[in-house]
């Protein structure tokens, strides 16, 4: 669209815009680049997009560069790094270990390492070289492993235990339960030493022969005697 | 913070930290400028790296009276750019954005994703609309609107008249919005 208004042409509204955007127009030019625009479709639809344009300029973060750029313009210009960073280089492998996670195993490992050593029966508080001696080693974690296994040998058979017991015990009860009559009243039909812990220490002493051939079937040991 | 012309001094006496500093102060903005106008990373890299080579040589020519640092170094740059411009005789350059860096985001910690996308997004579209937009008007757009330089210190790299610059910006931007347009971007 032409200009129509104050023979201000759009090439000059152009060369105006950055002062205009930039709000240095003098008064009198501002109103007819205004004016102008007023009239001309092209040139507000302009203005308006290059000063969307340089606002978003502006916000435009900028890009990053390569990471070791500057590390390579001082070797090219200085040489190789001496001097006051060269430690800095020597311990530079270390910083990855600053990581959270590298921290985490390293716990993971120190806790690994106590549990071990403690099985093998290292004394961190007396250390002595013995301790560390292949055949000591061997003898103490050789040690530990059967003690290991008698317990959980032990653990098993007790268990077998009381499951054996609690299936002797069971049946008696319920059949107690099973023939009292459904007529009684609650307090009949709990009478007194029927239930609770007197009611099971009746019942272990009156099923304490079957129960003792049990406990000897699982831990078949060999009787104590004073002889 | 140390003056430039105290920083340079120090450079000129050979002190290697004062150095560093200079080239940790100043790596992104240079690589800005030079993948910017390059739209190249590895181009940009290799370019940045050859101006602080000029401004490691040079130095004893940099004078605080007709400028500030940042201008000279600039200067320099500008310079290394023409060269490697005239060099390839690329008048413009690709528009693939296959090596487009990331735009930074640790300025901005709070920002949401989305809106780092966003930017991103924006990054490389300008970049592809700055390929398009002609080496000279191309120049005064990123020194103004992207490295934020005043005027004055534009002219000084460009070594042309205020007028100039302020046409070419002008124009650039002009040339650089219809090419977003054309792109189907219009910046809000």
């Amino acid at each position: 669209m032409e200009p129509t208004r104050h023979n201000w042409s759009c090439e000059e509204t152009e060369a105006q815009l950055t002062e205009y955007l930039d709000g240095t127009l003098a008064a009198s030019t501002r109103a007819q680049v205004e004016a102008h625009v007023a009239s001309c479709a092209r040139c507000a639809s302009m203005i308006a997009n290059v000063g969307a344009l340089v606002r978003s300029l502006a916000q435009l973060e900028p890009v990053a560069e390569p990471p070791n750029l500057a590390s390579a313009i001082l070797e090219a210009t200085l040489g190789p790094r001496r001097g006051k960073s060269d430690w800095r280089a020597w311990f530079g492998w270390l910083r990855p270990l600053s990581q959270p996670r590298f921290a985490y195993g390293a716990v993971s490992v120190m806790v690994t390492v106590s549990v071990i050593s403690q099985a093998l029966g290292i004394q961190w508080r007396a250390p002595a070289v013995a301790d560390l001696h292949p055949a000591n080693v061997a003898h103490v974690a050789n040690r530990e492993a059967h003690q290991v296994y008698a317990r959980g040998v032990k653990l098993v058979s007790d268990l077998r235990l009381v499951y054996e017991i609690q299936t002797r015990l069971q049946p008696a009860s319920e059949t107690r339960q099973t023939t009292e009559t459904p007529a009684e009243t609650p307090a009949e039909a709990i009478p007194s030493g029927h239930t609770g812990p007197q009611h099971l220490i009746n019942l272990i002493d009156h099923n304490f022969p079957a129960l003792h051939q049990a406990s000897l079937k699982f831990h078949p040991r060999q009787r104590r005697s004073f002889e | 913070m140390e003056p430039d012309p105290q920083l340079v001094q120090h450079c000129l006496q050979g002190d290697g930290l004062a150095w560093e500093k200079l080239v940790r102060l100043h790596t992104r903005r240079i690589y800005n400028i030079c993948y910017r106008f390059t739209g190249h990373r590895h181009e940009a890299e290799d370019l940045t790296q050859e101006a602080f080579l000029r401004i490691y040589g040079g130095l004893s020519k940099f004078q605080p009276e007709q400028g500030a640092l940042t201008t000279w170094m600039t200067s320099v740059t500008r310079n290394l750019l023409i060269d490697h411009h005239r060099r390839t005789k690329r008048d413009r350059i690709t528009d693939s954005m296959e090596d487009a860096p990331q735009v930074e985001t640790k300025r901005a910690p709070g920002r949401l994703p989305d809106q780092i996308a966003l930017d991103s997004e924006l990054s490389d579209q300008v970049q592809r609309a700055l390929a398009k937009v002609s080496p000279e008007l191309r120049e005064a757009v990123i020194l103004r609107d992207l490295q934020g330089f005043e005027y004055s210190e534009i002219q000084k790299v460009l070594g042309v008249p205020e007028g100039t610059v302020k046409s070419r910006i002008n124009r650039g931007r002009i040339e650089l919005a219809k090419r977003l347009e054309e792109m189907g971007l219009r910046p809000a």
